[in-house]
């Protein structure tokens, strides 16, 4: 015998079965290193650590960077094929590899909570995360729902045949944004124990990214995409609630999507190209310009088609 | 026309900047508060699989079947430094199954078979009773489902296994889906370094 062994013997409700030996716990306390002689070397513990806060700072900076980009291709390059590039990088490092978290949408509760809660307090990434493509909108418009945003740019690219929706449709399901944002922002800064984040859990694509999710999160999505080959980017233009928020910053952008004048040829192709109704009367309307670049690619002038449209049309 | 333009260009810039000024401020306000990073964690003194007295229970499961994350972010884990390594262990064995001609019960409690066991130290092979083993959660099988936990706590065993939520998995949802089902609100956000204890 190594050591005195103390048989606690254990009422055990299941040992009732007589086929079964009736248990006892040969030790009480547990043998170590020199017990257990031979060499032998207690293992560690595995404790899988979360994502290295350098990491974490990594997704911020592809965030800008990416937004830069955007930007770039857009009010530069004016080219929908690298913006289509972009979108797809986005969807695969935001959507798939980060699996949609997190994301400014739904930071959106977070800052709202921290800033009601005293007790509250969230990492500074989300606190960038969450700021970042405000800033660019106040500059130059929505350059995150273009090809930065994951779920844009899975609508982005299942939008197919698209459908013009009434103007006055368009704007009246546009207001569902705003009641669904002061609702996730009532609902999030309630006290702690009702406190509720449904952005989150009604968010459409998560459970795609995740390739696992609750049921109605599938459906849901399956709906938004459905209907997203006719209806251009439904959840953006209706029930996102940052879209609101980009919305009322990109008001003051100074710089944004626009339709040459000086080039123009009145054809109205860029009109018709565009999905989400954001140009009127021949003219981009920013606050609600999702930076697609499909303007620019219908337009037999501008972006890199150019030169063979013209020839073309001499 | 022209002035008009302007001066509407200069209100704009007004506005961006005390847009910018307040954003700012708001920014400030939070990092100012912004505290290390916080983590779900399992309070074992909670959990029905690991606090005592709940002998007999049927192991809860809710950390399996609620998680998000595919095959669940919570795992069991074996602190090797509190395991009593025993000959027939109630977390590896079925100690209910029926004895096959070894003396071992015939059955492994685990329904994943994630738990590996091999006889460590100085092994004799006559008297496998009196040889320590080690148990080994293999992590890619266990989904969490507390089977084990319930059987090693005390009185049956020295509870050297605990549910413990793996941080690299978690995506850290901020309502925690097996939070929001837990009977016990055993699953609590802690700093870090709580969290990693």
């Amino acid at each position: 015998m190594r050591r005195a062994r103390i048989l606690v013997v254990v009422l055990y409700t299941a040992l009732a079965c007589a086929q079964s030996i009736p248990y006892q716990r040969p030790v009480d306390t547990a043998p170590q290193e020199k017990t257990i002689g031979g060499g032998y070397k207690l293992p560690a513990v595995e404790k899988p650590l979360p994502r290295d806060a350098w990491l974490q700072v990594l997704d911020v900076a592809m965030l800008a960077a990416a937004m830069g980009v955007s930007v770039w291709i857009v009010l530069r390059r004016r080219s929908r094929k690298w913006l289509v590039g972009l979108a797809i990088g986005s969807l695969a490092y935001f959507g798939f590899y980060r699996e949609g978290c997190i994301c400014p949408i739904g930071s959106i509760q977070n800052v709202a909570v921290a800033l009601v809660d005293p007790k509250y307090s969230i990492p500074m990434v989300v606190t960038a995360t969450f700021f970042l493509p405000l800033v660019v909108a106040v500059f130059f418009g929505r350059a995150f729902c273009g090809g930065v945003c994951a779920l844009g740019a899975m609508q982005e690219l299942v939008l197919l045949r698209p459908v013009e929706v009434p103007r006055r449709l368009d704007r009246a399901l546009g207001l569902l944004r705003y009641v669904y944002l002061g609702l996730a922002i009532l609902v999030a800064v309630r006290p702690a124990l009702g406190r509720d984040f449904l952005i989150c859990r009604f968010d459409p694509f998560v459970g795609f990214f995740r390739r696992t999710g609750a049921p109605h999160m599938l459906i849901i999505g399956g709906v938004f995409l459905v209907a997203g080959m006719f209806i251009g980017r439904p959840y953006c233009r209706y029930m996102c609630p940052y879209g609101g928020l980009l919305e009322w910053c990109t008001r003051l952008a100074r710089r944004g999507v626009t339709i040459t004048p000086d080039k123009e040829l009145d054809c109205g192709l860029c009109a018709e190209a565009c999905p989400y109704g954001a140009i009127e009367k021949m003219r981009a309307v920013r606050r609600n310009c999702l930076y697609c670049a499909r303007c620019y690619a219908a337009c037999p002038r501008d972006g890199e088609l150019a030169h063979a449209k013209l020839v073309q049309l001499a | 026309m022209s002035q008009d333009l302007s001066r509407r260009d200069l209100l704009r810039d007004v506005v961006r900047g005390t847009v910018l000024a307040v954003m700012g401020g708001g920014a400030l306000f939070l990092v100012r508060k912004a505290n290390g990073q916080v983590v779900w964690q399992v309070d074992a003194t909670r959990c029905v699989n690991s606090r005592l007295g709940e002998l007999g229970v049927e192991a809860c499961n809710l950390c399996t079947t609620q998680c998000v994350v595919a095959l669940s972010a919570v795992r069991a884990v074996n602190d090797h430094a509190k395991c009593g390594r025993c000959n027939i262990c109630p977390a590896y064995f079925n100690i209910t199954s029926a004895v096959d001609e070894k003396g071992y019960p015939s059955e492994k409690l685990c329904p994943r078979d994630a738990i590996t066991r091999k006889p460590i130290g100085k092994v004799d092979p006559e008297d496998p009773a009196n040889n320590f083993y080690e148990y080994f959660i293999d992590e890619k099988k266990c989904d969490g489902c507390g089977k084990c936990v319930m059987q090693c706590k005390e009185p049956l065993g020295l509870g050297s296994i605990v549910l413990r939520v793996r941080y690299d998995k978690c995506v850290d949802c901020n309502r925690c889906a097996i939070a929001r089902a837990c009977p016990k609100d055993a699953l609590v956000r802690v700093p870090m370094a709580l969290g990693s204890r």
